[in-house]
């Protein structure tokens, strides 16, 4: 009979035995084969290895991690933001409690709910720096206008998140700044007090107000960022990052003074 | 084009040497025009069909409660006599039951002053809102100014709630008010004009009176002004 | 930016490419070590400023100063600098809007093909003179005193006075320092040097316009009022 499991994940023999057993050389090569088993059935490599050695341009520097750094504190939002989801109960009358629940009893609670707070701030600086770098650097022309377009959306995004999730932990800050924010979009001519009542789900502050928020701050704006995120780093990588200003291509003004000479 | 198998059919239905017209990508052999229309049409028909089979209900489901209005609550606050005409008493009512202290406001009540005030009466109950006509701070009634004051944006009301200074849109908000049994009871939420004409109720923010009312239509989800 | 500017940037940017290092190592070392500062920089704050926990939210309440949180403020200040009610829409709704459009359609109307920032005075210029309001209203708003609040310096024996002017409302209408609404009464900060103790008594008592009277305050507290507006010079 064939043994059918692929040769990379067949159980390795005891050493020393003679039949399909691994002699040393061979278990070095073992993860390789892996790799390999793994390539043959998904043909990633090419797209990996491009991804992974594509040349970025010269003169690259750090103030080009600003990007690299919102998304890393975007990541610590979503897994803190995960596990506090465990321990949060969206509802005005429980709210309050589970967040003091969170701090005081839970192992840990107060610093993952801290990095959480401080990574929504974080986040929002490091996205404002990464814009205004994007901006001095002239970085959203041609041919990158359309991640300019992504990245403002993303921004905006990112604000209503700060906003969202202000309001769950239910204390008297976010419960009145969410009121004053309620009542901006109240504001709008002919749309707005219809708007502002799909945000409250109702005239007043509603039963279901805060679940609200809640979904909002969970699943909607964040699957979107994911999506957006996305979208922005295939186009960076489509069309590579910018070099700096004021680094040139050094081959224009050489043959420019060739030619004088 | 360029393709051989493609060139066979051609030339063996007619042998005639007309240009072929460039064939659409994934054009196979054998395939007409109206078939790959009819198949463009249908596929996406059907996405748009299912697609629109969950979105539809969904997005209803969300928008539903703007068109629901609640039952109107009136709720006691006090005896009659518990109430002067020259200053205000604060009771808390609930505008939504069962959220527990979310649901719940502030109200300024005192009784009509038709010596002060032209228009009132001595048996009618004025109940004022502490949500700010500005952006919905909540307002506080000071003695000894005799105004209501909002600590966001410095919003300023007199005595009967119209603005004196600062941002706000309109006069403080008001309740209905009642009475049964000897108890003054307040109902629901009202708005009124810059001359305390009542309107239906809105969101603070919003002018009141002439083209605003078009321009913040009335919602479905509050009571028709008194 | 024409076809030929185009293809001149894009053979520029092919070169520079060229002569570029690969991203791995080489970019991702930089990105690994931003992770490590982001995720430290948050984790240290965590452990030095953790997260209070305000009072629980009650809707009832009638003496709450709400504020915003840090990166609202420049929209808070907003609010607060454009006073007339006419203006409301426009603060709430206009300016964002017109800020996020401009913003957002940036690459559109910005089509000058030069890319350092030296040589793009007016953009450059703009975008700093955004960074400048932007970080003064921040500044503003978190600055921004209650209105129940004085925070001026005065004698001790004027404090009992200090407290009857905030808690009665006069911030409302007017200036003390920094505290108070800027109208529709007049500043009040040195309000001393301008009018003698019975001028201000007497108006206490019998106000010009809208302003009310507050000849109803107890008899000692008004004395208080009276002695810590003529000691303000």
């Amino acid at each position: 009979m064939p043994n059918l499991v692929p040769k990379a994940l067949r159980k390795p023999g005891k050493p020393g035995e003679g039949n399909g057993a691994l002699s040393p050389e061979k278990l070095k090569e073992a993860p390789v084969d892996l790799v390999g088993w793994v390539d043959e059935r998904t043909g990633a490599s090419p797209f990996l290895t491009g991804l992974l050695f594509r040349k970025v341009p010269k003169g690259t520097n750090w103030y080009y991690t600003l990007g690299s750094a919102t998304l890393f504190a975007f990541l610590v939002q979503a897994i803190t933001g995960v596990f506090l989801a465990m321990f949060y109960v969206p509802s005005p009358v429980e709210a309050y409690g589970s967040i003091t629940h969170i701090t005081n009893d839970v192992f840990l609670g107060e610093f993952v709910r801290g990095m959480h707070k401080w990574g929504a701030t974080t986040m929002i600086i490091l996205i404002f720096l990464h814009m205004a770098r994007t901006f001095f650097f002239g970085a959203y022309k041609y041919p990158r206008e359309l991640n300019w377009v992504i990245g403002v959306v993303l921004i905006i995004l990112t604000l209503v998140m700060g906003l969202t999730g202000y309001l769950l932990p239910f204390d008297q800050r976010s419960y009145w700044a969410t009121i004053v924010a309620m009542n901006i979009t109240a504001t709008g001519p002919i749309l707005g007090p219809y708007l502002a009542d799909f945000l409250r789900a109702g005239a007043e502050f509603e039963a279901t107000t805060l679940s609200r928020f809640y979904a909002l701050h969970m699943m909607l704006v964040p699957g979107l960022i994911i999506a957006l995120i996305g979208a922005h780093l295939y186009l960076v990588v489509k069309l590579g990052t910018t070099a700096p200003p004021w680094v040139r291509a050094e081959s224009k003004p050489k043959s420019l003074r060739e030619e004088k000479v | 084009m360029a393709d051989p198998a493609n060139n066979k059919n051609g030339g063996a239905a007619g042998g005639n040497e007309a240009p072929e017209r460039p064939k659409p990508a994934g054009y196979f052999e054998g395939e007409t025009m109206t078939r790959r229309a009819a198949f463009a049409v249908a596929g996406q028909a059907f996405g748009g069909v299912a697609a629109a089979g969950v979105l539809l209900p969904v997005v209803g489901f969300a928008v539903a409660p703007i068109f629901d209005r609640p039952e109107e609550r009136w709720e006691a606050v006090g005896p009659v006599d518990a109430f002067s005409d020259d200053t205000y008493r604060q009771a808390v009512i609930t505008l939504r039951d069962g959220i527990g202290e979310a649901g719940k406001t502030t109200v300024y009540i005192r009784r009509g002053n038709p010596s002060r005030f032209e228009g009132e009466s001595a048996d009618e109950f004025i109940a004022i809102s502490t949500r700010c006509a500005h952006l919905g701070c909540p307002v506080r009634f000071v003695e000894a100014a005799g105004s209501f004051i909002c600590p966001c944006h410095g919003g300023v009301y007199d005595f009967e709630g119209k603005v004196l200074g600062g941002p706000p849109v309109r006069p403080l908000d008001r309740f209905q008010t009642r009475v049964r049994d000897g108890q003054v009871e307040v109902g629901p939420r009202y708005s009124v004009t810059n001359s305390l004409k009542p309107v239906r109720s809105r969101d603070p923010g919003e002018f009141t009176g002439g083209i605003w009312e078009y321009l913040y239509p009335p919602r479905p989800s509050t009571p028709p002004a008194p | 930016m024409d076809s030929a500017a185009k293809e001149a940037y894009l053979r520029e940017y092919e070169v520079l490419k060229k002569k570029g290092k690969p991203f791995f190592p080489y970019a991702v070392f930089k990105d690994s070590v931003m992770f490590m500062i982001v995720v430290g920089v948050i984790a240290f704050m965590s452990l030095m400023l953790g997260a209070e926990q305000g009072p629980k939210a009650d809707p009832t309440t009638t003496t709450y100063v709400p504020r915003p949180e840090w990166y609202f403020f420049f929209l808070f200040e907003l609010l607060r600098v454009l006073k007339p009610p006419e203006l409301v829409p426009v603060a709430t709704i206009g300016l964002p809007t017109v800020a996020m459009v401009l913003l957002l359609l940036l690459p559109f109307y910005d089509r000058n093909p030069e890319r350092h920032p030296l040589r793009r005075p007016v953009a450059t210029t703009a975008g700093i003179m955004t960074i400048i309001a932007m970080a003064f209203l921040t500044y503003l708003g978190a600055s921004a005193g209650s209105p129940t609040e004085i925070e001026l310096d005065v004698a001790p024996q004027y404090e009992a006075g200090k407290q009857v002017a905030a808690q009665s409302g006069c911030l409302a209408c007017h200036q003390f320092g920094h505290n108070g609404n800027d109208g529709p009464g007049p500043e009040l900060t040195h309000i001393g040097s301008e009018l003698p103790a019975a001028a201000i008594e007497r108006t206490l008592r019998n106000p010009p316009g809208i302003m009310p009277s507050f000849e109803n305050l107890p008899p000692e507290k008004f004395n208080d009022l009276v002695e810590f507006l003529s000691s303000l010079r």
